[in-house]
């Protein structure tokens, strides 16, 4: 997810979050009676959102498509939320009575599509949840050796998660390793101090001369690389991974290895793995790592605020994408303001609109241009740099 | 034994580099070292835009004999034969883009480090590297096949496609990427024929490396008939 500062990113992270929450409580209307039973093998699920604000209601107080308006609720926007099979015949409205307070969630069983009867299990997916805003202390920090389930938010378990790692999924901890030494070739392996109180802390050992370097005086980015490498070799990883400012910390030439990583989590299969894809959600300011996606623009989602009111839009929805491509890298498109989703300057306040995306077909405008068709075969010496 | 070529090599990726540097020796006949830091770019145009300060950088700061600068086509004019006339430059076409930037960027340089000037060679894999990698296994991928599908305007195959069948995946980890690739070019590690006369993008970077040759081997002549006849008595 790209876009200037302020312009939704976080928000719809934070929406994510509020999803899992509200997911947790009983519902408004329930749809079927709900069952607490707790699924082991929850399945994962896909999310799409869509916030919409509220029809226009009537004088007799029915809304415009004849819903009776519930008070305060029906006022506010909403936010609904679709999923990909086995759930797609669902649909989750998040219901806000304001535009920063949703308190409500419904379920809307849609007339077509798998797991309309499945809430039980949706609800056990959507608890899981995560996002991480990875921090360097916190990453860095001792951790009780009883905390290593799971990976905190800002990774303030690091330690704990990796030995753990290498205790219960030895195959899977070799991986890591080996993908951390590839990356990070200075250094040889990861061990572990154990203190009395009971703490772990993370080292790691230099190729060069056997010295072990302790997490606290590790760079900030080898350990946001080994938070990011603890959640993709996660055997068990969760169904859906917010993850803020991917790159930061990195040398541009490693954010090759940071998209691997994330596609780890997301194509499993292209990893040789068996396990369920993870959709994952990150943010990025960098032109570099945008570059990256350059064969697969369906992967990125631009975000745009046009006055208070936040757009998103997936780049492969633009109808020109090739020919922009054409002139440069994605990345360098970005940043000239090509595609938009660029902070706003004093000077160009008034903004643009956003970027076409009907179904007008433009094709045959070319030929009314003036631009020179640049299939000719032309550029004898005149044109010799 | 002779000892190790020092060169560049700037390419897309790090598995272009060292599938690239099997290539050139496999080419040159002789093994290369590679200047540090490595050198690399985003892509095209990154690759146009960063080439002459390149090009001055190795020329001056390093003892690299000549620097191989290998980029993938994409949807660009691929060069021919008609591209090689003299003084003929087409804008579209990469190998003519890349060569106009050497031209341009060497021809004002002094002399520097015992070389009068950065030796140049440019490779052009059409669509993409990956059909280098598939030469000599999959028999439906040749620069031809591609041409032919630019005039009809039916491609035989896209970049995707030929990425899957290198790596079975279009999204492969670099270090996948690099086990591959470094798997394919094996093929053509002590013969490249078959490379040049399937792409040939490759077979005019392995003209310009044949071009090396001969000028190293001018060069060393020469500085050896000038020691004699410095050595020479009045």
């Amino acid at each position: 997810m790209i876009g200037p500062n302020g312009s939704g990113k976080t928000s719809l992270i934070l929406a994510l979050q509020r999803l899992r929450s509200l997911a947790r409580l009983p519902l408004r209307n329930p749809p079927h009676r709900e069952a607490d039973e707790r699924i082991a093998d929850a399945p994962s699920a896909g999310l799409a959102a869509c916030a919409t604000w509220p029809p226009h209601k009537e004088a007799d107080g029915r809304v415009a498509d004849g819903r009776i308006a519930d008070g305060h609720i029906a006022d506010g926007p909403e936010i609904s939320w679709h999923f990909t099979p086995p759930f797609d015949g669902v649909m989750a409205v998040m219901r806000c009575v304001s535009e920063t307070e949703c308190d409500f969630l419904d379920v809307v069983p849609l007339p077509s599509g798998a797991g309309r009867g499945d809430w039980p299990k949706l609800r056990v997916a959507l608890a899981g949840i995560r996002c991480y805003v990875l921090d360097h202390r916190a990453l860095a920090s001792r951790s009780l050796s009883r905390e290593g389930a799971e990976l905190k938010g800002d990774g303030a378990n690091l330690a704990t998660v990796l030995a753990a790692l290498q205790l219960h999924a030895p195959g899977a901890f070799d991986e890591l390793r080996e993908a951390l030494c590839r990356i990070l070739p200075e250094y040889d392996d990861l061990q572990w101090a154990f203190a009395n109180d009971g703490t772990v802390e993370l080292q790691l050992r230099l190729a060069d001369s056997g010295g072990l370097v302790a997490a606290e005086h590790l760079s900030q980015g080898t350990l946001y690389l080994l938070g990011l490498l603890a959640l993709a070799y996660d055997p068990t990883p969760p169904p859906v991974v917010c993850i803020e400012e991917i790159d930061r910390g990195f040398h541009p030439r490693l954010l090759r290895d940071v998209r691997d990583v994330l596609y780890r989590l997301s194509y499993p299969e292209a990893s040789g793995l068996k396990r369920a894809p993870v959709q994952v959600i990150a943010t990025t300011h960098s032109p570099f790592m945008l570059d990256l996606f350059g064969e697969h623009p369906e992967e990125v989602v631009l975000a745009e605020k046009h006055g208070e009111a936040a757009q998103f839009s997936r780049l492969s929805d633009r109808k020109d994408l090739t020919d922009v491509l054409d002139g440069g890298g994605l990345g360098d498109m970005w940043y000239a303001g090509i595609l938009g989703g660029v902070p706003q300057e004093c000077a160009t306040q008034e903004s643009a609109p956003p970027f076409e995306t009907d179904k007008t077909d433009r094709s045959d405008q070319s030929d009314q241009t003036d631009q020179p068709d640049q299939s000719d075969e032309r550029g004898e010496a005149d044109n010799l740099p | 034994m002779p000892a190790p070529m020092k060169i560049g090599i700037i390419s897309e990726s790090p598995a272009d580099e060292m599938a690239v540097r099997v290539l050139v020796e496999a080419v040159l006949g002789v093994d290369v070292k590679l200047v540090q830091p490595s050198l690399r770019a985003r892509g095209w145009p990154s690759v146009a835009q960063v080439l002459p300060a390149v090009i001055r950088h190795l020329h001056f700061n390093t003892d690299a004999a000549g620097l191989v600068v290998v980029v993938d086509a994409d949807d660009s004019v691929v060069h021919t034969a008609g591209h090689e006339r003299e003084g003929y430059y087409h804008p579209r076409c990469r190998v003519c883009q890349l060569r106009g930037i050497f031209r341009q960027t060497t021809k004002r340089l002094p002399a520097a480090r015992g070389r009068d000037r950065l030796l140049r060679c440019v490779g052009v894999a059409v669509p993409a590297v990956e059909g280098w990698y598939l030469c000599g296994r999959d028999h439906g991928v040749t620069e031809h096949a591609w041409t032919d599908g630019q005039t009809s305007g039916r491609m035989p195959y896209t970049r995707a496609q030929l990425k899957m069948r290198v790596y079975g995946t279009d999204r492969p980890s670099l270090a996948h990427e690099i086990e591959c690739a470094m798997r394919e070019v094996q093929r053509h590690r002590r013969d490249t024929r078959r490379l040049e006369n399937d792409f040939p993008g490759f077979e005019s970077m392995a003209k310009d490396l044949r071009d090396w040759k001969t000028r190293l081997a001018t060069t060393a002549s020469l500085a050896k008939s000038a020691s004699l006849a410095l050595a020479k008595p009045a």
